[in-house]
């Protein structure tokens, strides 16, 4: 009988045991599997994204050269790089008016267009819009580097569509004008190619944000009397504004840090210091001057003033959304 | 609202045709001048003088184009797939989980998307040098990854939110575990969203320039992006032979586009509503 019951006892205490374990493994799992789930993708982002992130930081301390890299020491020389580059007049003349006011050509044009189109869109009939939002895909779809070699191949000075048009005109001497070497048509031309690779993110985007707007909206403001204009600045405007604002965001970051755009151009590569912008000066700095530590120094500078930028409109934002 | 009077249809066939003239004509004029025989001395020539492939012929033949362009579609299709699987993973886990910090992860994704990725080509380019993966298309591949990643979670984690929890316990309740149901049911109902990000992340490794142009130094490597730049002359250019290349590297990107453009604004409106 005590056997017995000590037995049964046993009988009953080990599943319940058995139970216990096996519930707080499954919390375990449960509270695990999240972490199991993101762990490869957090990897790579701290790897690939974080990591270097610090580490173009650091550089940006150092004099880091070949011999550097050869040796793999780390020779820290504070803000020696940063003070060089900002006590260069090149920056001032050169380098950071080109990137700011291209910059912001590209993008003022780029919303404009975009804008445009977009509202043109919604005005289309359904034929005439399928045919507009196709082509529009199309501009989309052309890679940066082969819309560059179009770009080149349109304004080439020899046998351009362009200059073989203006010189048929008589406007030109084909020979004596080459549009690559002035610093105000060399980033024209770059304006022109950004821009329409630019806008059909921008018109896309807005288009699906006036989607939104009911119908009887409209209508209705069309009823109580409002014209075109009152309906556009009172009803289209403050639909489209929050969508607005972030592709102005994303426009912003993308125009300040072109980079294929300009380095294939002709003379965009270094040959002709009067175009550089902040990325393809950073990036031959590194890789065709083999100075590491002042290239970092000039990318960070380039991620510090996109911070700013996004920080300053996120804040105009908000401080607009508070008004009302 | 529908007064459509003569002026008013003017206005807007002008714009159309605005619209089309400068969206198409780049097209227009790559496509043309790679079949133009005389495409090196086209001018102002609106139509081109003939019709030939020998531009084509000469990229792929001499050029190695068609190396090029499958290195591209390697790269492309490595970073699809794994970015598709790896932003799942982390999408089903901020959406379906609740456990701590997971706020924290989502915003630092987000984040980490604002990073200018052209400030860390020298420290990525000096880490691959490490690991001497700096000429491999694996190591392109993995950088990829990395770009297409916080996009593709973010995307992801809309479409996993708006599968209805209820299909999931119902599966749950047939029996299926975690792993059964991830893959019968939760699967299946997300693969919009996964065409969406995938089509993001092909394109990105598609396009991609600088990263590939820096890691990779042996031609036999080369991206058709990269290897498109070995047709510039020194003193003068072989225009036919840049936009055959250029045509062939647009083409597929363009077909892509045009054929997924519904699905592509949808997958967009869903990921951003929800």
């Amino acid at each position: 009988m005590p056997a017995e019951a000590s037995a049964s006892s046993g009988q009953g205490g080990a599943p319940a045991l058995a139970h216990a374990r096996g519930a707080r493994r499954a919390a375990w799992t449960r509270a695990a599997r999240p972490w199991l789930l993101l762990a490869p993708a957090l990897a790579v982002l701290a790897v690939l994204l974080l990591w270097p992130l610090v580490r173009v930081v650091l550089l940006s301390f150092q004099n880091h050269g070949l011999r550097q890299i050869n040796t793999g020491e780390s020779d820290y020389t504070g803000l020696d790089n940063y003070r060089e580059i900002l006590g260069d007049p090149f920056l001032w003349k050169t380098v950071l008016p080109n990137t700011v006011f291209f910059a912001a050509a590209c993008v003022f044009l780029t919303l404009l267009v975009g804008t445009l189109v977009a509202l043109l869109l919604a005005r289309l009939g359904r034929t005439w819009r399928v045919v507009c939002s196709t082509v529009i895909m199309m501009a989309w779809a052309m890679p940066a580097v082969t819309g560059t070699y179009v770009w080149i191949w349109i304004f080439d000075p020899l046998n351009g569509v362009v200059s073989g048009g203006l010189d048929a005109a008589g406007a030109i001497e084909p020979r004596e004008t080459n549009w690559f070497t002035d610093r105000w048509s060399f980033y024209a031309i770059a304006t022109l190619n950004v821009v329409h690779h630019g806008f059909p993110f921008v018109a896309v985007t807005l288009y699906a944000a006036l989607l939104t707007i009911p119908r009887e909206l409209p209508e209705a403001a069309l009823m109580d009397g409002a014209n075109a204009w009152q309906r556009f600045w009172r009803i289209t405007v403050p639909t489209i504004r929050p969508v607005f604002a972030v592709v102005t965001i994303l426009s912003t970051i993308w125009d300040f840090k072109v980079f294929a755009q300009v380095y294939l151009m002709p003379g965009g590569s270094g040959a002709n210091p009067e175009v550089l912008n902040l990325g393809v000066w950073s990036y031959i700095q590194s890789f065709s001057r083999n100075e590491y530590g002042m290239g970092s120094a000039i990318a960070v500078l380039l991620t510090l003033l996109l911070l700013a930028l996004t920080v300053g409109y996120v804040k105009a934002l908000a401080g607009e959304g508070e008004e009302p | 609202m529908n007064r459509t009077g003569p002026w008013r249809r003017l206005g807007l066939g002008t714009a159309v045709a605005a619209l089309l003239a400068f969206t198409l004509f780049p097209v227009y004029w790559m496509v043309s001048s790679a079949f133009d025989p005389g495409a090196d001395h086209r001018g102002a020539a609106v139509l081109p003088e003939g019709v030939t492939l020998d531009h084509f012929r000469h990229v792929l033949d001499e050029g190695d184009f068609g190396r090029y362009l499958v290195n591209s579609a390697l790269v492309g299709l490595g970073t699809v797939l794994l970015a598709g699987l790896l932003a799942l993973f982390a999408a089903v886990a901020v959406a379906r989980f609740r456990f701590r910090m997971r706020t924290k992860v989502l915003v630092m994704v987000l984040i980490v998307q604002m990073v200018p990725l052209e400030a860390l080509v020298i420290p990525l380019f000096l880490q691959m040098r490490d690991l001497r993966m700096l000429n491999s298309l694996l190591g392109l591949t993995v950088v990829y990854l990395a770009f297409s990643l916080p996009f593709a979670i973010w995307t992801l984690r809309g479409f996993v939110a708006a599968v209805p929890r209820e299909l999931e316990e119902a599966a749950y309740l047939d029996g299926c575990g975690w792993w059964r149901m991830f893959r019968s049911v939760l699967l299946p109902l997300v693969a919009p969203g996964l065409v969406a990000t995938s089509v993001f992340a092909f394109i990105v490794a598609w396009n991609e320039f600088v990263f590939a142009f820096v890691f990779l130094q042996d031609d036999g490597k080369y991206t058709a992006a990269v290897g498109l730049h070995r047709f510039f002359g020194q003193y003068s250019t072989d225009w036919g032979a840049v936009m055959a290349g250029s045509t062939l590297i647009t083409l597929p990107v363009l077909l892509f586009f045009v054929a997924v453009q519904r699905r592509l604004s949808a997958g967009l409106a869903a990921g951003a509503l929800r």
